[in-house]
């Protein structure tokens, strides 16, 4: 398998919904209107109900395990929120390789939404099997 | 901005750990899990996806006023349904930033996983601003 600097992995687009959204707020325990509440989210100057930062680290994390398979272990991940994202809107999660030390590959990572702004981003590492 | 006091008391918490919590993984509810986020890996019927502990055991310590900023996982092995794990949150560091638009405070909490084996499965980094 080649591991170059600069070279992207698959990108993987979900598409949230506010099902979705609800589902995610039982399995986590996060209870918090503003991801299921359209009125209460409004009331807190939000256009609507919004994802969870925590769901789209999933995606991302998602992104990253789709990608390696059982090729090697994430070894870290890390994510932060630059933005909020809508239910009902593409999320489009990306990866490139930014470093590549022998068996230990180190990826940025990235959500952004349809304007390709880049609402989440994150990096992490990866070490391939020997 | 951050008034002094609230800095201090903040400062005041910084080790201080909350009373562990333990939890075992559960296939049930690592199955809804996964139907949450969407992810159809079959890996994940008996291995717990990357982001999955903090769904396990309620991680940060909640801060009022204080907005999520990003999270990071550091892993230590693989997490498996039937595994007990233990969480221990502790308020890491705090500190103050002033940029353009005024005084930021970054909270970072830390909470370790630990397994059944007293093997570290991950450590996970939390950071929160208040504004």
């Amino acid at each position: 398998m080649t591991m170059q600097v600069g070279q992207e992995i698959p990108a993987l687009v979900k598409h949230p919904t506010t099902r979705q959204l609800v589902q995610y707020a039982g399995a986590q325990g996060d209870f918090y209107e503003i991801h299921y509440d359209q009125d209460f989210a409004r009331s807190v100057a939000l256009p609507g109900v919004i994802l969870h930062g925590l769901l789209k680290a999933a995606f991302l994390g998602q992104l990253v395990t789709d990608w390696l398979g059982e090729r090697g272990t994430l070894k870290s991940f890390e994510v932060s929120y630059r933005g909020i994202d809508v239910p009902g809107r593409p999320y489009r999660c990306r990866g490139k390789i930014v470093k590549v030390d022998g068996p230990k590959i180190e990826l940025e990572v990235w959500g952004e939404d349809p304007d390709g702004n880049r609402t989440t981003a994150g990096s992490a590492t990866v070490l391939l099997n020997e | 901005m951050a008034t002094t006091s609230a800095v201090d008391r903040l400062r005041s918490r910084i080790g201080h750990t909350v009373a562990p919590i333990s939890a075992t993984v559960e296939a049930g509810h690592l199955k809804r899990f996964t139907e949450a986020i969407g992810d159809p890996n079959p890996r994940w019927n008996t291995e717990a996806p990357p982001t999955y502990l903090v769904a396990l055991v309620p991680a940060s310590m909640h801060l009022a006023e204080a907005e999520e900023y990003g999270k990071g996982w550091l892993n230590g092995g693989p997490v498996r349904v039937g595994d007990r794990i233990t969480a221990t949150a502790r308020v890491a560091e705090v500190y103050e930033k002033t940029g353009s638009s005024g005084s930021l405070l970054f909270i970072i909490f830390e909470t370790d996983y630990v397994n059944q084996h007293g093997r570290t499965v991950a450590r996970l980094r939390g950071t929160a601003i208040r504004r």
